[in-house]
């Protein structure tokens, strides 16, 4: 669990190479290069010409070993949602390369296809909008199984059965409908349906954000349960840092089509490198009055733009707290900064990441000053079973 | 004398499928100039209260069946609709969580604003339109003099959200009800308008009342706090107390439910099993019972009243002094609060009453 966080390390100007994917100790399950998908803007009514693209995914490299989570966080727009359902092939790629334990997908079709999508399998946000109002629930988890001829009938009414108490459902529901369920049931019956395959890879996309408040907390731990008994691999894409940061083991964060910060889910909130993973922490409210009076968020100017016409260089500049404080520097603009890596495991996409390092932002405004990471209910408390070993120091800058 | 005195509010809809208890008696103050929050899941009644307080419940299924609810010394409830239309946009504005639906789309910022303006106000139009403009720049509208012909569509939604916070502070109103206003935006362009509604509020004098599921946003943002559940307020105290000593069941499992950004790697989540009740069933005992793990014999047939947890102390309503108080039978204690489970020896909980189970 210790991860090398010495400043120093961080700090020291490294040599800047390009980030690889590829963890050199196994090889991943699931590998993305480069991968772009940019959808046509089409314009006129009799012949329609091809103005433009919006890219929503452009130039994405990320690799997810096998048992791993991994986080996909990003504000709405950024393109979340299209790297899953690109890597679900729901979308035949623009550019790069998708690559399913060791099997290259990127173009895969047809029966093919078919024989892939049986290893991986996506979990909806909407539970009232992804479960056909017409089918029962042991209907909807058992199609996956009669598409792809998997188990005799017997065996397959036993199966949904199982799954369905897996799932933390009565077995003897499947005979209802999904307006009979509340909304973290239904969201029960989708995490049946994609499981129903026994798939490696399962994507899961703003799983719980529908869901009331008391309710994601069900949801979250039976995914982690089901991950815990079947060695599954989730990439888990959300808005909600809090909520990535507790599932993931790494986190991948995206602005604008392109990944800006990939890190472990610990050195994100620890030590956060890109000047929007810094703006987005410090954004995202903490339940606890004390720490929030201490913090002070960084307001990004305006709002995300347009992914039709995103800015020049780094898509990041036109909003970049950290580019002010340099003094606009011109490189900004004219570059676009390549995902390089700063410590281990940890690749950032800023020309200026060194200047992050230990800077009052970093520090001051993420957490609300250099105290010990808060506990819950009482500033001393330490869960039981919890790492005692004390956060990293950090220099406490005022 | 508060700003604000919600009486005992019973509020109810009447349905095709049946009586609903959106509000079943909820009491709360709320002084000049201070920030309220409203935490709960959604049904809990937060949003229908301040419905009822604005006179604005959907016709015709929402009543009023009982309370008052008691603006400056004036029962809103009394009042007719043209008496209460003087109030509402003057004395007390409201903007919503979702500004696509609460801005008219088929007239310009300018005209809805000047409008609104001289609703309640005797100016001419280039006085109104000049405070328009005054407030779309403080705000933070970027040039404001052409955005005020444009329509609300062509606003991102963080801007139609400042063009509703502009519109609300027009007339500076001594009320502003904040319905989930930042749920619908992305969370750089929440800590933008948060900021911005803290800012405005304070300057003006408002007094605000939060309506959130989200308790990270009402422990930067308010001062004292009620947390409501099925339709009563469950516990009440200021912003600090509330999270340094939760001691409802609910709240301490709320708090225990979401991941915190700042937690510990591994920290388990402790979600509260079950889910929210149907409002449509007339409540008998504590709604949370179902799903509570304090739960006691009383909690199955009687609503507890909302006490101070330290019975001697006088119950102030208002204001960074406000009594801690819970409406619970059994409440957590200090040590169970931060372990979100009952820690004592040979406690299980009551099962339901006999009658209940078939």
């Amino acid at each position: 669990m210790t991860t090398p966080m010495d400043p120093s390390v961080a700090t020291t100007p490294a040599v800047a190479q390009p980030f690889s994917a590829t963890a050199p100790e196994a090889r991943p399950l699931l590998e993305i290069t480069d991968l772009k998908m940019y959808f046509p803007i089409m314009r006129g009514t009799l012949v329609s010409r091809h103005v433009g693209d919006v890219k929503a995914v452009d130039g994405v490299t990320l690799s997810v070993k096998k048992g791993e989570t991994v986080g996909l966080v990003g504000e709405s727009g950024c393109g979340k949602s299209t790297v899953g359902r690109t890597i679900m092939r729901l979308y035949r790629p623009t550019g790069g390369r998708i690559v399913l334990d060791g099997q290259d997908i990127t173009y895969t079709e047809g029966a093919a296809m078919r024989a892939v999508r049986r290893r991986m399998q996506m979990i909806f946000q909407d539970p009232y909008a992804s479960l056909n109002p017409r089918m029962t629930a042991a209907g909807i988890i058992s199609e996956p199984m009669e598409i792809h001829k998997a188990y005799e009938s017997g065996a397959r009414r036993e199966r949904v059965r199982e799954l369905l108490s897996t799932v933390g459902l009565d077995p003897d529901y499947g005979d209802r409908y999904p307006h009979e369920f509340s909304g973290g049931q239904r969201q029960r019956i989708g995490v049946a349906r994609s499981l129903a395959l026994q798939p490696d890879l399962i994507v899961a996309d703003e799983p719980i954000s529908a869901l009331d408040v008391s309710i994601q907390a069900q949801i979250i731990n039976l995914l982690e349960k089901l991950q815990d008994e079947f060695g599954l691999t989730y990439l888990f894409i959300a808005h909600d840092l809090s909520v990535v940061r507790h599932i993931s083991d790494r986190i991948a964060v995206m602005y604008l089509g392109r990944l800006v910060e990939v890190t472990t889910a610990h050195a994100l909130y620890d030590e956060p490198l890109h000047p929007y993973t810094v703006a987005l922490l410090s954004a995202v409210p903490i339940p606890d009055p004390v720490i929030e009076s201490r913090r002070q968020r960084i307001i990004l100017a305006g709002d995300v733009p347009s992914p039709s016409n995103p800015p020049a260089g780094c898509h990041f500049h036109t909003r970049c707290w950290l580019r002010t404080r340099l003094g606009n520097p011109e490189r900004c603009v004219a570059e676009a900064p390549e995902l390089r890596e700063l410590g281990t495991g940890h690749a950032v996409a800023c020309h200026f990441a060194e200047e992050v390092a230990g800077s009052p932002e970093q520090t001051l405004q993420v957490k609300g000053s250099d105290a010990a990471p808060g506990a819950r209910g009482s500033a001393a408390a330490v869960p039981p079973g919890a790492p005692q070993t004390p956060p990293p120091s950090k220099p406490a800058r005022n | 004398m508060p700003l604000l005195s919600v009486q005992d509010l019973v509020v109810q809809f009447r349905t095709h499928d049946g009586t609903v208890h959106a509000v079943n008696g909820v009491s709360f103050d709320l002084d000049e100039g201070e920030t309220l929050g409203l935490v709960g899941e959604s049904g809990c009644g937060k949003s229908v209260t301040n419905l009822a307080v604005m006179r604005l419940l959907p016709q015709p299924a929402g009543h009023i069946e009982g309370g008052r609810v008691l603006f400056q010394e004036e029962d809103l409830i009394r009042l007719d609709e043209s008496e209460m239309r003087d109030i509402r946009g003057k004395d007390i504005a409201m903007i919503f969580q979702d500004p696509m639906t609460s801005l008219n789309p088929v007239l310009t910022i300018e005209e809805q604003m000047v409008e609104t303006i001289r609703a309640h106000k005797r100016v001419s139009k280039k006085e109104a339109r000049a405070r328009t403009l005054e407030l779309l720049q403080t705000v933070g509208i970027p040039q404001p003099e052409t955005r005020l012909r444009d329509f609300p569509h062509q606003f991102s939604g963080g801007m139609r959200q400042r063009v509703m916070i502009a519109m609300a502070l027009a007339l500076q109103p001594k009320l502003l009800i904040a319905d989930e206003p930042t749920t619908a935006l992305d969370v750089t362009i929440q800590a933008q308008v948060l900021d911005l509604l803290q800012r405005l509020a304070a300057e003006f004098g408002t007094a605000v009342i939060l309506i959130t599921h989200d308790l990270g946003v009402v422990a930067g943002m308010t001062k004292r706090i009620n947390v409501m559940y099925a339709g009563y307020v469950v516990e009440s105290a200021t912003t600090g107390d509330l999270f340094a000593r939760p001691r409802h069941p609910y709240t301490v499992g709320l708090l225990h439910s979401m991941p915190r950004l700042d937690a510990q790697p591994g920290e388990p989540l402790i979600p509260i099993e079950g889910t929210p009740p149907d409002l449509r069933q007339a409540p008998k005992g504590c709604p949370f019972a179902p799903r509570c793990a304090w739960r006691v014999d009383a909690c199955w047939t009687t609503m507890p009243t909302l006490d101070p947890i330290d019975e001697t102390a006088q119950i102030v309503t208002t204001g960074p002094k406000a009594t801690h108080r819970i409406a619970c039978w059994n409440p957590a204690t200090a040590e169970e609060g931060i372990h979100a489970h009952p820690n004592r020896p040979g406690f299980t909980p009551a099962p339901p009453p006999a009658e209940a189970v078939s």
